[in-house]
């Protein structure tokens, strides 16, 4: 679909999402929520804005009231601000904190509400967040928009579900240009210049391609090095198309010769018990399980982190074996599911499946879903 | 080829072309922790990106902030300490670039989550003594429920605006990395200047963008190009709040079509430094006599302000010349501002002529070693407008251009 002009979110899209929200602040007691993170500020309204690549400082994005449903939003203009936020509840790009108190301080019922969560804080929010909302108590609004995130609606599964072929087919423009003397650098180009030239201007990350190491498990050479014959070059492929994240994970070897059979067989053992693990009900700890019982080391990245805008849950590290535990897997996730293997002297094979989980078994995404 | 824009008239002699990133480094950490000691903070805390960038000197390609908000490398700098402590959840290589010892460089942590809060706090006690002062320049409520090291005397000191104040004035190391990072993106900027003509898609200058800038060796793109179509009136553009311009918008696969007035924005990063570049351009053809009349204006308007530029000036020393020499009018768009300094962010300390305020603007002073981006406007409600940008070094006795990029096609 060819879009020539920026667009709020789809209407069920975003109002699927918004009531999910508001039924979640109600169960908590919460009265205003006051998001800063993008992805958070696009889930409640369902408008587009500029991307910028980084981290974002925490300031009052957007602002969500559970009595009136009402949606305020940082905007300084109405291109891709859906219908149902009026333009009095648009406020503009400001350098002035007190500019942003003044907006929160005339939000309704600011003066009396009794709880006010946000998503994160910084110094100066925290100062300013108890002027504006002098009666209430401010909590932590992450565990509920997680709770709220993790599963997808069917809409929100299309959408990256859509994300995802855009991904593909950009990694196929990379991997036709992989070859003896192009530099990783070279093939991040080729892959950004792909993803552009069918509609889609931003990345989820920009570090697509990498040689892997043949002397550790982990470390990297420098982006500017020509890859040889032999080499195993990993690629991690993601886009963000309508707010929503589909990345996808695979290494090619440089050359026309077989992957280390030995290396082969382990990366299939490894992703076999990794699918299998992908059930709705198990516990997440399972899929770190199924990197101790195919005999190999957790990667220092998470082998699964959930997709969406931008990051959800479930996250699964070793290195919060806590939180693996806690977390189930449930129908309607959409994971990242990372596989990664390596043996001296080869490299290593990378991995990574945007898994839908389903009652029936966890549903691939792309459309040719990774095998050895 | 003979230099264009600023640099057709004015040599820079400041900017090295080498940078010798351990003494830049080593001169951020001097900055930084006399600043600390000043205020008597033990500890500093970093979670934003770009802060942590600066000290550390950690590179690494900023991803979508959807995925930038928990791979979030953290930066721990103590004032008695000359080497920072990294967090990271990039892969242990030398994308890093730094040159810290081993034991400073450590595993990834998870600070939206109470479990990597409880490993992070537990680390940081381990650098840290009992009582000792902290600063952080934002934090997660993860964070704020730890009560052993970082909440326990309260709210921690605003460590922001010491990363701010630091950063401000560029070393010599630090202009040469900004003036690599412009030539990289100008390259790419050409790149799609060639190839804007009707019919081509906003999308297909991005591609052409994002392919030249990671092949001419940019660690990542910063900002969705803006390549905006303008209105010839304001009222033919969106609604805004001020009930001026709205600009920048993002890019679609909208065609473009002879005659369409572009405004370019863009940037990248290279050696953790952020670039800027803004142009206007004209469709297929050539700009007509009233175009190039805008641009002659904007022309006077960045001369009057070029003019009084120099260190010791204020910020109110330029705004002043800008709205005399555009007859009395704000010749900047009202939700942004006549200028910005670049560095490690795309926009940071010194704001000149933003809402922050007239008397803020004649209290900041201009110093030696800041950069600084003039973007002025020319606008003609009926026949759009003229923008572009230029980046400058300020010295004691003036300014030096830090970009070469020609006017093209005025």
């Amino acid at each position: 679909m060819t879009t020539t002009e920026v667009r709020p979110d789809d209407e069920r899209l975003r109002l699927d999402r918004r009531a999910r929200v508001l039924a979640e602040m109600e169960a908590e007691g919460i009265d205003v929520l006051v998001v800063g993170r993008e992805g958070n500020a696009r889930y409640v309204s369902g408008a587009p804005r500029l991307w910028t690549a980084g981290s974002h400082p925490f300031g009052p994005g957007c602002v969500l009231v559970r009595s009136s449903g009402a949606v305020h939003l940082l905007s300084t203009w109405d291109e891709g601000v859906p219908d149902e936020i009026p333009h009095e509840n648009l406020y503009g790009i400001s350098f002035n904190r007190m500019t942003f108190l003044k907006v929160l301080q005339n939000i309704e019922g600011a003066d009396s509400v009794r709880t006010v969560a946000t998503d994160a804080l910084s110094p100066s929010s925290a100062l300013m967040l108890p002027k504006a909302f002098p009666s209430a108590d401010l909590v932590d609004a992450e565990p509920m928009l997680r709770r709220v995130r993790r599963v997808k609606t069917p809409d929100e599964v299309e959408a990256i579900r859509g994300s995802v072929a855009v991904a593909e087919q950009s990694l196929a423009a990379a991997l036709r240009a992989l070859a003896p003397g192009v530099t990783e650098r070279q093939l991040t180009g080729v892959f950004m210049e792909a993803m552009s030239t069918r509609g889609v201007t931003t990345p989820t990350g920009q570090d697509v391609a990498s040689i892997t190491s043949r002397e550790h498990p982990w470390h990297r050479t420098s982006r500017d090095e020509p890859v040889r014959d032999g080499d195993l070059v990993a690629f991690e492929a993601g886009v963000v198309l309508g707010g929503y994240a589909g990345e996808l994970g695979r290494t090619s070897i440089v050359g026309d010769r077989p992957v280390d059979p030995s290396l082969s067989k382990q990366w299939s053992e490894l992703w076999d018990r990794l699918l299998s693990a992908c059930q709705a009900g198990a516990s997440c700890a399972s899929l770190l399980e199924a990197y101790d019982t195919a005999g190999v080391p957790t990667p220092p990245m998470p082998v699964a982190r959930g997709l969406g805008l931008g990051f959800d849950l479930p996250l699964v590290t070793h290195a919060l074996p806590g939180l693996a535990a806690e977390q189930h897997l449930e129908a309607g996730m959409v994971l990242a599911l990372t596989g990664y293997v390596w043996k001296e002297g080869v490299g290593a094979l990378f991995g990574q499946e945007p898994i839908l989980v389903t009652h029936s078994g966890p549903e691939a995404l792309s459309t040719v879903p990774y095998r050895s | 080829m003979t230099p264009a824009g600023l640099m057709a008239s004015v040599t820079p002699t400041r900017i090295p072309e080498v940078a010798d990133a351990r003494r830049m480094q080593q001169d951020r950490l001097t900055r930084i922790r006399g600043l600390m000691r000043a205020q008597g903070v033990d500890a500093l805390v970093l979670l934003g990106n770009t802060n942590v960038v600066y000290a550390t000197g950690a590179i690494w390609p900023l991803a979508d902030s959807g995925r930038a908000n928990f791979e979030q490398p953290v930066a721990v700098v103590l004032a008695d300490d000359e080497s920072p402590h990294l967090f990271s959840p990039v892969r242990e290589d030398d994308r890093l670039r730094t040159e810290l010892p081993l034991d400073h460089l450590h595993g990834p942590v998870y600070l939206d989550f109470d479990e990597g809060v409880e490993a992070f706090s537990t680390r940081l006690g381990g650098l840290v003594g009992s009582g000792a002062v902290i600063a952080m320049d934002e934090w997660t409520h993860a964070l704020r429920r730890e009560h052993s090291v970082l909440f326990v005397g309260g709210t921690p000191v605003d460590g922001g605006p010491m990363i701010s104040r630091a950063k401000a004035v560029k070393t010599p190391d630090e202009l040469a990395l900004m003036r690599q990072g412009l030539r990289i993106t100008e390259r790419a900027i050409s790149d799609v200047q060639a190839q804007l003509a009707p019919g081509v898609r906003q999308t297909d200058l991005t591609a052409t963008f994002l392919r030249t800038i990671f092949e001419s060796g940019a660690d990542a793109n910063i900002l969705d190009p803006i390549w905006q179509v303008m209105p010839a009136r304001i009222a033919d553009g969106p609604w805004t709040t001020t009930g001026d311009l709205a600009c920048p918008l993002s890019s679609t696969e909208r065609q473009l079509v002879e005659g369409d007035v572009i405004w370019v924005d863009t940037g990248i990063s290279f050696g953790g430094f952020h670039s800027d570049f803004g142009r206007t351009w004209v469709v297929g053809r050539d700009p007509d006599a009233a175009q190039r009349a805008q641009f002659e204006r904007w022309r006077s308007i960045m001369d009057a302000v070029l003019d009084v530029t120099r260190a010791g000036a204020t910020a109110a020393d330029l705004t002043g010349a800008a709205i005399e020499a555009a007859g009395g009018v704000k010749p900047w768009m009202p939700h942004f501002y006549l200028g910005h300094g670049l560095g490690i962010d795309s926009a940071e300390m010194p704001y000149v002529g933003s809402d922050i305020g007239e008397a803020f603007d004649a209290s900041l002073v201009l110093a030696d070693g800041m950069v600084l981006v003039l973007e002025p406007i020319v606008w003609e409600d009926g026949a759009a407008g003229y923008r572009s940008e230029e980046v400058l070094l300020i010295t004691e006795d003036g300014w030096e251009p830090m970009t070469d990029y020609p006017y093209d096609p005025f």
